[in-house]
This record gives structure tokens, sequence and C-alpha cells, in this order.
């Protein structure tokens, strides 16, 4: 999956999820501070993350997570994963 | 007395001292001194039993449970019999079934201890500096209490122990109500009641007049006996928020739960 494809299910799962506006979800937006994702919200954000790549999401992937674009990075990695 | 917490207090300091005001005094702080000197037995004598003894790993925490619950219920017999305080806890046989998530307002200290000792079995969210603490550590760590971080690791292990068939005792304010104003929930606990619970059961607990709050040490006991009144609610329908996006629902779950918690507990802080 490519850098863009992965911004773009980011921003529908966000906007499906939070029902945020689509053009705040942008790579360096912060999740807590401009999208209002806070802890427990990052738990359903796992879950869902834990769905599409069908690999096991930790709680430590998620810890240096504060922007979209750190969730991209975390997508990237889980991704191959599956087709191991 | 919601109105003004401040006219509230004085009013307090004013009402003349009475129900045995002095013998109450000596008979809260015995009864504390006891919850020291039973939790130092408890945690250096029974529980090293409990995990020396060869058993299951889930029996072990069963009756590291039972040996805290029993310790509670003597600590809350003492508390009433010597007229520190009294209480009544309606509805107490719809508590401890599997998966059940309990919520409950935390107007005192000591709320946890009455669901402790009456919910069979339950599994609780604590405060996480009692796992620094060497009175509390060793039953927290055997009983497998759940910190009280708000972080994904107690989500997670809040909806494991759910999904395991575990009670689950949690007090989504987190810390004791402030004097004067309505609870306000932190989301935790609807969040995880969406996830994992079989059925989700609110107990309203009402002080009066209000003591061991947050703003106050043990010793400034009320000038009446303070009542302590436990209600277990009716089982929360939550099939009205399966259909929405988990944020979404966790968030009309917990404003929905403020709410009832508020009007509950609206009527008694009037009087």
């Amino acid at each position: 999956m490519h850098h863009d494809d992965i911004l773009e299910h980011i921003r529908n799962t966000l906007v499906e999820l939070f029902q945020l506006d689509p053009a705040l979800v942008t790579p360096a937006a912060r999740l807590y501070e401009d999208l209002e994702i806070d802890s427990i919200d990052a738990v359903d954000l796992m879950d869902e993350i834990q769905r599409h790549t069908g690999s096991k999401v930790q709680p430590e992937d998620f810890h240096a997570v504060r922007t979209v674009a750190d969730l991209i990075a975390v997508m990237q990695r889980l991704l191959p994963a599956r087709n191991d | 007395m919601a109105a003004d917490p401040l006219a509230a207090a004085s009013a307090h300091s004013r009402e003349p001292r009475q129900d045995a005001y002095y013998w109450r005094f000596c008979a809260t702080a015995l009864s504390f001194a006891a919850f020291g000197l039973g939790a130092a037995l408890v945690g250096l004598v029974l529980l090293p039993i409990v995990r020396l003894l060869p058993a299951m790993h889930e029996r072990k925490r069963a009756r590291a449970r039972a040996v805290v619950r029993g310790a509670l219920r003597l600590f809350l017999m003492l508390m009433h019999r010597s007229g520190g305080l009294s209480y009544q806890l309606s509805g107490r046989e719809r508590l401890g079934r599997p998966g059940q998530l309990i919520v409950a307002n935390h107007p005192s200290l000591i709320d946890v201890v009455f669901l402790l000792a009456y919910a069979p079995a339950a599994g609780c969210v604590v405060k996480h500096g009692l796992w620094r603490n060497p009175l509390t550590a060793a039953a927290l760590r055997l009983a497998e209490y759940i910190p009280n971080e708000p972080t994904p690791a107690m989500i997670e292990a809040a909806s494991a122990a759910l999904r395991a068939g575990q009670t689950l005792i949690m007090f989504p304010e987190g810390t004791r109500t402030r004097c004067g104003r309505g609870p306000v929930f932190h989301r935790g606990a609807a969040s995880v009641a969406l996830r994992a619970a079989t059925v989700l059961t609110p107990v309203y607990i009402s002080v009066e007049p209000t003591t061991l709050t947050k703003a106050e040490p043990w010793y400034r006991i009320p000038a009446r006996r303070p009542r302590f009144t436990l209600v277990v609610g009716a089982d929360w329908d939550l099939s009205a928020y399966r259909h929405l996006p988990p944020p979404l629902a966790s968030r009309a779950l917990n404003a929905a739960l403020e709410q009832e918690f508020e009007a509950y507990l609206g009527m008694p802080r009037l009087r």
C-alpha cells in the first residue's frame, strides 16, 4: 500500500470514527491537539488498525504516535506483516 | 448545598455536635487503626499463605479476593457496630454477575470498601498510587486489581477481565467528587462497558452528612453520624449505543451516565 493510499484510508477511518472534517486530516495534524483524539480514542483507533492490517497492534506501537504521519508509519510497519 | 459549597461548609461546622460525637471520634480512630493492623495482617500473613498454597492462578486470585472481602466486611462491621457510621445497601443481590461492570460515583474515601465487601469476587480499577503503598501493594497484586492509569493498557486489562467473566468495579470520576458539584466522569468506564461488559450496573452512593471527602482528613468527623446509602440501579441498556462508531458511542454513553447520576443524586443533595 502506498503512502497516499494509507493516508486516504486513515482519513476515511478518522472521519467515520470521529466525524471529523476530512480537510483537517493532513500528515502534519496532531491527533490530540488538532483532532481531539485522546488516549481512550486511541484504543478504538488501534482496534480499527488491527482489523485493517490483520496484525496485532501493541499499546507500545502507539506510544510515540503524535501525528497523522506517525500513524501512517505505524500502518506501513504493520501492513507487510500480513503477507508473511 | 450544591448551590453554594462555602455556605454549606460553614453551616456544617456550626451544627451542634451530636450522635455521641466524641465517642464517634474514638470509634473512627480505632476503626482506622484496626484497618491498618488488618491490612498488615492480611498483607504479611494471610496473602503469603494464599501465594504459597499450591493452586491454579485463578484459584489464588479468588482466594486473595475472598481474604480482602472478608477483611473489608470486618472493617465495615466495626465502623457500623461502634457507631462510627451507618449504612444501607439495597439491591446487592444483583452485584457479582459474570462480565458485569459496576460503575459508581465516588463521594468518600471508603466507597470502594462497600463495593468490594459486597460484590462477590469482583475485580476493581484502583488508584495506581496504592501499588506503591506497602500496606496495600501485596493485596492489589495478588487479587489482580487494575491500576487506574488513563492508558490503552488499562482499557485492555479491564476489558480482558470482563471477557474472562469477572465482575469489575470502576469509579468513572477517577477521584473523589469535588464538594458541591455533580460527578464528572472520565470516558474510560463507558469505553470498557461497550467493549466488553455483558451488563452495566450503576451504583448510586450518597453520604449524609458528607464525610471522608477529598477535602477532609479522616479525623474531621461530621457533627452528626454519617449515613451511607448505596442503591444498586437498574441494568443499563447498551443496545442504543451499539450502532454508533465506538468513539461516539462511548462519548454518548458517558454523557448519559453522568446525567443519570446527577439526576439521581441531585435530590438528596438539595435536602
